[in-house]
């Protein structure tokens, strides 16, 4: 009987159609935050369920408490595939109230319509963060901003004194601009016969930043590292990986192998960040009584900084009470007590001269810990925020050519920002 | 005129009821295999991205491919990986299931340890040969000790392409092996003495007894190594890094899916069209594979 085939089709249409309508329409809520904080929002992380669960469950009770009759549903995803997870939200319309993000997260989702403006909807709150951190959630050709700045944190440079002095280098005097860092690896690589590397990264869009190079042009429309200060770099960095002061697998790395490599011995300086200190102690209990501490190696006299924040989802069904408590994660008392809990720093005005950030107690930690504090006040968050994964990917490609000699580093770093304006261009 | 019976109406709804029975399998086929597939196939068409609705742009993702350098190294490694690992997957796993064929005691423990790679989860398999093959790595020393000196398997661009290969290929042993047993066990016996009565000796007697009696399970294995290698991702990404290798020199055609299609900034349509190329060339391989078959088959 013919019905019953039809019966099968309309049973298969139905059932398949509903997942083409994923993520399409507009059915938020109010795009200011003027209503009545009340009903359930979404509250997502970024890998910090393991370590601040009662951290955060704390900061949930007091703003249910707070504003009786919300509720906070808190959702910690994997740093692994974090971009992919948000990327699947907002594409298949579930996208959480209140998401932690980069401000490389918030670009695309606010061109795409998702991210709230802050400056309408809270604008308020502006006067409380330190004004580099509300600009950096901004996005060139948009107006607003797009996420309440959250923490703060740079990192010191770490180095293995007993690798420095075996090279015949003072380890009390380790570089601290690019020149000392270059002489200084090659004199490394140069006494150990090539066995001790120096760096074990290829430069990166923040190297080219600290270098002096200028990333962008001042609307944001095209990409500009390819002058004559990037190329100088790039030249620079070749002389190391051919005199094998650069580590040779440090074109197929990434943080954690690089780390590893510093862990083992087999570098002599590394970025990290002061929470690498206990690792050090219980991994390497030799390296960290051997360990240097230095500031991030800079020409431009400002560090690197990388921000994180918290936005709010501009097609939330309960827009107050997801700005409320975006402001509330992110206000000058939580940030101060989550930074006590864990090596960051607040984005909130005033909470750097804390005594906290300031006062010596003679541990190595604190001593990190008022570096970067300090270092923090002039601190630039070099990686423009409209740098997506594709583009470091085809920057890497392009510097990983150029030191293996198959390209001079000017082609290299004008291929680089070729593809990365195509690519920027494509974005939209 | 009278009514119909109910034996007639049972039998009169008989045609459709095989399809009653298909229709949960068919309804999850469609949502989770034909829906995508389809899906995918209509992006490939379009510049949509991760956040932003595609435009009908024709062919035009088909003719980017053919200028972007990136698709040239996905397809040439791809390509390079089956070239490297079939006959790798076709051959080893039949001579293992040779040697843990027979009933001797002890040799349960040696399928066991053959079989466990295929187990093993890819991601520790992947960080346990890089560890085996950095440059600091038990590899590298070893071969420092006897005066090799220290080389370059992750770091460069075709030794990182063979080490990924190595892995596929231990990995994929077990797996076939125990295709190849099955196999096996339906060759008779009495072939095997008839040729041994006839003074065939061991290697004679595989190449006239064993390769044509299994010679389909061959095929099979083939067909599916070669699809499975022109598909590779995990292996080349565990130990070329996220990048693709020294200057994504080591990209394989998944791989490049994977950096072009996905986060926030993801070129969805152009992604879908190189899954397209992907799906067109494992369909020509397994034809090509089952076609040879049949040819030889005839002859």
């Amino acid at each position: 009987m013919n019905i019953s085939r039809r019966a099968l089709i309309a049973a298969a249409v139905c059932a398949v159609l509903p997942l083409s309508a994923c993520g399409s329409g507009d059915d938020g809520g109010p795009a200011d935050a003027s209503g009545k904080i009340e009903g359930d929002i979404t509250f997502q992380t970024w890998n910090l369920r393991a370590n601040f669960k009662p951290y955060f469950e704390g900061v949930i009770a007091d703003f249910e408490k707070k504003y009786p009759g919300t509720h906070v549903k808190w959702i910690d995803q994997p740093a692994e595939g974090y971009a992919d997870k948000i990327s699947a939200d907002a594409a298949g319309g579930t996208l959480p109230d209140v998401v932690n993000v980069s401000p490389d997260l918030v670009a695309p989702l606010a061109k795409a319509g998702l991210a709230l403006d802050l400056d309408k909807a809270a604008g308020t709150y502006r006067k409380e963060y330190l004004e580099g951190a509300w600009a950096s959630h901004q996005v060139p050709g948009l107006s607003g901003t797009y996420a309440f700045p959250w923490y703060l944190n740079t990192g010191p440079l770490f180095y293995n004194k007993t690798l420095f002095r075996q090279a015949g280098l003072d380890p009390e005097q380790p570089p601290k601009t690019y020149d000392d860092l270059f002489t200084d690896a090659l004199e490394l690589a140069d006494r150990s016969d090539g066995k001790v590397a120096t760096l074990a990264n290829v430069p990166t869009i923040e190297d080219f930043g600290r270098y002096g190079v200028p990333l962008m042009n001042e609307d944001g429309t095209a990409f500009r590292f390819n002058d004559a200060k990037g190329v100088e770099l790039l030249t620079r960095y070749k002389e190391l990986y051919d005199a094998k002061a650069l580590d040779p697998q440090a074109l197929t790395a990434t943080p954690e192998s690089s780390g590893k490599k510093f862990l083992t011995g087999a570098v002599a300086m590394n970025p990290g960040s002061a929470l690498d200190l206990g690792n050090f102690k219980k991994q390497a209990p030799s390296l960290y009584d051997n360990i240097g501490i230095t500031e991030q190696i800079t020409s431009t006299g400002h560090v690197n900084m990388y921000v994180m924040g918290v936005m709010v989802n501009a097609r939330s069904k309960r827009t107050p009470a997801a700005v409320a408590f975006a402001h509330h994660v992110t206000d000058a008392e939580r940030q101060m007590s989550f930074a006590k809990q864990v090596a960051i720093f607040p984005s909130t005005a005033g909470s750097l001269d804390d005594p906290y950030f300031t006062e010596e107690d003679g541990t190595d930690e604190t001593r990190v810990r008022i570096a970067a504090a300090k270092s923090l006040k002039n601190a630039v968050n070099y990686t423009p925020v409209l740098f997506s994964e594709q583009m470091k990917t085809a920057l890497r490609n392009e510097v990983a050519k150029a030191l293996q000699g198959r390209q001079s580093p000017e082609e290299a770093l004008d291929n680089a920002v070729k593809e990365c304006d195509t690519l920027l261009r494509q974005q939209g | 005129m009278t009514a119909p019976t109910a034996p007639s109406r049972i039998r009169r709804q008989l045609p459709s009821s095989p399809w009653l029975f298909a229709a949960p399998g068919l309804l999850v086929a469609g949502a989770f295999v034909l829906w995508p597939f389809l899906s995918t196939l209509a992006d490939s068409f379009t510049d949509r991205r991760t956040l932003i609705p595609g435009r009908f742009v024709g062919l035009a993702n088909f003719r980017e491919m053919l200028d972007d350098d990136m698709f040239w190294i996905g397809l040439r490694n791809s390509a390079l990986y089956v070239l490297g690992v079939v006959p790798a997957l076709v051959v080893l796993p039949l001579l293992l299931a040779l040697l843990v064929q027979k009933n001797i005691p002890g040799i349960t423990f040696f399928r066991s340890a053959f079989y466990t790679p295929v187990v093993a989860s890819i991601v520790v398999v992947g960080l346990i040969w890089v560890w085996l093959l950095d440059e600091r790595g038990l590899v590298n020393s070893l071969l420092e000790t006897v005066g090799v000196g220290r080389v370059g398997f992750l770091s460069d661009q075709w030794l990182l392409l063979l080490s990924a290969m190595t892995v596929t290929v231990w990995k994929g042993l077990g797996y076939y092996m125990i295709i190849y047993l099955a196999a096996l066990s339906g060759v008779p016996r009495e072939l095997h003495e008839a040729a041994a009565v006839d003074g065939a000796g061991a290697v004679r007697r595989f190449l006239t007894v064993t390769v044509p009696a299994v010679r389909s399970t061959m095929v099979l294995v083939g067909a599916l190594s070669s699809v499975a290698a022109f598909k590779v991702f995990s292996e080349v990404y565990l130990m070329a890094g996220p990048s693709g290798g020294p200057a994504g020199e080591d990209t394989t055609l998944v791989m490049l899916v994977q950096r072009t299609g996905t986060g926030l900034t993801g070129r969805v349509g152009y992604a879908s069209a190189l899954s397209v190329v992907v799906f067109v060339v494992t369909v020509a391989l397994m034809l090509l594979v089952l076609r040879a078959d049949r040819k030889e088959e005839r002859v």
